[in-house]
């Protein structure tokens, strides 16, 4: 009913437009193409539109860089941890380790997905032609399936280790989830 | 903590009779054909039914008490004699050589079930139209026979309201067959369109309550002990209004009363549902239902017990946010880490499914997706329906088992040491032999009692328009699937058994739920399927099996114990399981559990593990008993 609503606000701000900016009968010359000014407006909505995806993928990486900085931390204090020692604090960072590289595979956590899920719902989606050559999961903007199934493969290893972390295990998945990182955030062509 | 305590332990005749009233007897999706089965008789039992022994079976315990106690929790033995030169019943076999290893046959006409189930429009409009209804075992009158427990939907004709359906409850006979009870024991429903059925006592007062979701109001039916029901949803605190599809009772926090988790599905109005049309274009062939793609999900809730009957919404405080919204169906709680608390498993349609693991006191993280068993082996979200879990692959880890969409496959979530799930469901053979239908109810149970849990999957799809197109996906009505386990070392773990498991499961219908109850009490397990637009079918097991046994568990607060698992050891193998209430497809199973043990009579060791933590250790068990293990004090 919103889309609907939105569509006929839409169609009669256009008739609006074109009433005004049609020429008078007098000056009939024919066909005439379409008025500069729509084209300009169109011009500059198309900026906004495409200024508006691009800003959708820099606010998805800067949730992959947040979530990836996290998983550094967590990483550090897993390790400094296992030194230490102290298990119980091992196994709360390796698990946070854990569901970091988690978001990272699935571009944030259910928060986001219910964002994910309003966009699809509203006909969004940023990787349409993406998706269609199998490359991205609906909705998803900078994690590719490979990616997301390397990432989660990372996390669950991660998990499983939480019991009785391994510095050195870790370092290993860890290096893994940079490397699908590192490509995924490759400033795009 | 082990408990150092005196046990009883009986292996009795009239295991359950105590306070038995009126007893007549002791005792938007991704998508992916046969004559209905002839009716078989089977010979009427005069005798308490789970005293006749299954056909073919050597003797069985004793049906006269024999009661032992013993003085220590840890190493205990249990009665039970066997009854010298008892006669066996035979049914008459067909002529062929070897009978089939599986065999089922739908008795629930003649058995007094046959109350439509009733689901919406023809057409299916709306989701709800073709989402059905689940079912529960249980024993409301501890009479020792389980009883059967319907909800139901409503009938709609266009927009208009054709027929609420009644939630039935059916008494089961010394006979095997059922009487409708609804009328005198109150729990018939005030006219909501429900989803689910769940069985607990929630209030410990030893009598079996009843917990029905719907599109509306929980509505909990306070079981009396008297034979009757009093309505108590208004003082129990549970509002959750909207689309209720599953649930289970647990004790999150290990005080010792149930607390309360309900999934939800979209968030949408009954003006809505009734103003449906079929808007949603299917491969460009037919206009089919809308949704759930393009619908918001509705949050699921989490209740804490305050132990004075009430349920207090703690949905946020024990963590369990539903942040995603996703499309909730089936919940299963159980132990995953074992850890010796209860975590919670959520199948969500077209969304990752959950995992909330419990600290220990009732707060919960959700660790799905890093736990492994959120997604598929793709990383994908697949479109849940029903959960199982259960020992699937012999190893001692608790799997997960969740059905789906079709051209899609269910997913055996294979438990890995640590906490951790790994997708086996296409090396196990469960994932090609369900890509194809669209599943529902499910369970890993010992079908055959051979010391393994096999797989039961209940299938239909949601488009009644695809039949004027069956060569693309199939129909609306499907063939249910039994799937056999191997056991550990097969090559494939589990291999489709369909087609020589009986006439039971010749049936093309568009099946949803699936309880699994040993009903006739003759040692194995039976089936009850509920299907859209039509009276549920009672698949009873008539195959050739193995030797058994099944427990009556007995705790401090009553009967049935949720949480309580139990762990036995018989002919080299292990096997677990756990008693819980909320399972498969909106459904609650018999409550007992039941262990299938092969060749083996006599059962090493039985060790029961109570709510509480405790411990009920028994040795060299006689099989093909009913064992009533009672908690110490």
């Amino acid at each position: 009913m919103r889309i609907v609503r939105h569509a006929s606000a839409l169609a009669l701000g256009a008739l609006a437009l074109t009433l005004l900016l049609t020429p008078a009968p007098a000056a009939a010359q024919g066909a005439i193409g379409t008025p500069r000014e729509m084209v300009a407006a169109y011009n500059a909505l198309a900026d906004a539109i495409l200024a508006t995806k691009r800003t959708e993928a820099d606010l998805v990486r800067s949730i992959l860089a947040a979530t990836y900085a996290h998983g550094q931390v967590q990483l550090t204090r897993a390790q400094r941890a296992i030194t230490a020692g102290d298990a119980a604090a091992a196994t709360a960072a390796t698990e946070a380790l854990a569901a970091d590289v988690a978001q990272l595979a699935t571009e944030g956590d259910n928060n986001v997905a219910v964002v994910r899920k309003r966009l699809i719902e509203g006909g969004h989606h940023h990787n349409s032609a993406g998706e269609a050559q199998g490359v991205y999961d609906e909705g998803f903007v900078v994690v590719t399936k490979a990616a997301k199934a390397k990432l989660l493969d990372a996390s669950r290893a991660i998990g499983q280790m939480g019991r009785a972390p391994k510095a050195d295990a870790l370092a290993a998945q860890w290096a893994i989830v940079e490397g699908v990182y590192k490509d995924l955030m490759k400033p795009a062509k | 903590m082990r408990a150092a305590a005196t046990l009883i332990v009986c292996a009795v005749a009239a295991i359950l009779a105590e306070g038995s009233p009126g007893a007549e007897a002791p005792g938007l999706h991704r998508d992916g054909v046969a004559a209905q089965a002839p009716q078989e008789r089977r010979a009427p039992v005069d005798e308490p039914a789970w005293v006749t022994p299954p056909r073919g079976s050597p003797p069985r315990a004793d049906a006269s008490a024999v009661v032992a106690s013993v003085a220590s929790s840890t190493v205990g033995r249990s009665g039970g004699r066997t009854r010298a030169g008892e006669t066996t019943p035979q049914e008459p076999r067909p002529p062929s050589a070897a009978p089939p290893r599986f065999r089922f046959v739908n008795v629930a006409p003649e058995a007094g079930l046959t109350r439509p189930l009733l689901a919406g429009r023809p057409g299916k409009d709306h989701l709800l139209d073709s989402a059905g209804s689940g079912a529960a075992w249980l024993d409301y009158d501890r009479d020792g026979r389980l009883d059967l427990y319907l909800v139901n939907g409503w009938r709609l004709d266009g927009s208009a309201i054709a027929e609420k359906g009644r939630y039935t409850l059916y008494r089961g006979l010394p006979d095997g067959t059922f009487r409708d009870v609804t009328d005198e024991t109150g729990v018939g429903g005030a006219g909501h369109w429900a989803s689910g059925g769940f069985v607990a006592d929630y209030d410990g007062d030893g009598w079996q309550d009843i917990l029905v979701t719907t599109f509306g109001p929980v509505l909990l039916y306070r079981n009396l002990g008297n034979g009757r029901f009093e309505d108590v949803s208004e003082r129990s605190g549970i509002g959750a209004p909207g689309w209720n599809t599953g649930a289970a009772f647990f004790d999150a926090d290990r005080d010792g009363d149930l607390d309360l988790y309900i999934a939800a599905y979209i968030d949408t109005t009954m003006k809505e549902v009734l103003e449906a049309r079929p808007t949603l274009s299917w491969r460009g062939l037919e206009q089919v239902a809308f949704g759930p793609f393009g619908m918001k999900g509705a949050p699921d809730r989490f209740y804490r017990n305050d132990g004075k009957g009430r349920f207090v919404d703690a949905t946020t405080e024990a963590g369990m946010q539903d942040q995603a919204l996703g499309f909730g169906f089936a919940v299963r709680a159980f132990d995953y880490d074992d850890d010796g608390d209860l975590d919670v498993y959520v199948a969500n349609d077209s969304d990752p499914n959950y995992l909330y693991r419990n600290d220990g006191t009732g707060r919960f993280k959700e660790v799905g997706t890093w736990s492994g068993c959120a997604l598929d082996g793709n990383g994908a979200a697949q479109a849940g329906m029903g959960v199982t879990v259960g020992d699937a692959t012999g190893d001692g880890l608790t799997d997960i088992v969740v059905t789906n969409f079709s051209q899609d496959f269910s997913t055996l979530y294979r438990a890995l040491d640590g906490g951790a799930f790994e997708d086996a469901s296409a090396e196990t053979g469960v994932g090609p032999t369900t890509f194809t239908p669209l599943s529902w109810g499910t369970a890993l149970a010992d079908l055959d009692n051979d010391g393994d849990l096999d797989l039961v999957v209940a299938n239909g799809h949601i488009y009644p328009q695809i039949n004027k197109h069956p060569q693309v996906i199939g129909t609306y009505e499907q063939r249910n699937l039994l799937l056999e386990n191997a056991g550990p070392g097969a090559k494939t773990l589990f291999r489709d058994a369909t087609a020589a498991a009986g006439p039971g499961f010749e049936e093309v219908k568009s099946s949803r739920g699936v309880a699994v109850g040993d009903y006739d009490n003759d040692g194995d397990l039976d089936l009850l399927v509920t299907h859209t637009d039509e009276p549920p079918s009672l698949l009873r097991n008539d195959s050739a099996g193995g030797a058994w046994l099944t427990l009556v568990l007995e705790g401090r607060h009553g009967l049935h114990p949720i949480g309580a698992s139990v762990t036995v050891r018989a002919g080299g193998r292990t096997q677990r399981r756990d008693v819980a209430a909320g399972d498969s497809y909106m459904s609650t199973h018999d409550p007992r559990p039941h262990f299938g043990i092969g060749d083996a009579n006599v059962v090493d060791e039985v060790n029961v593990r109570w709510p509480d933590g405790t411990h009920t250790v028994l040795k060299n068990v006689p099989s093909r008993q009913f064992l009533r293990v009672k908690q110490g004090p």
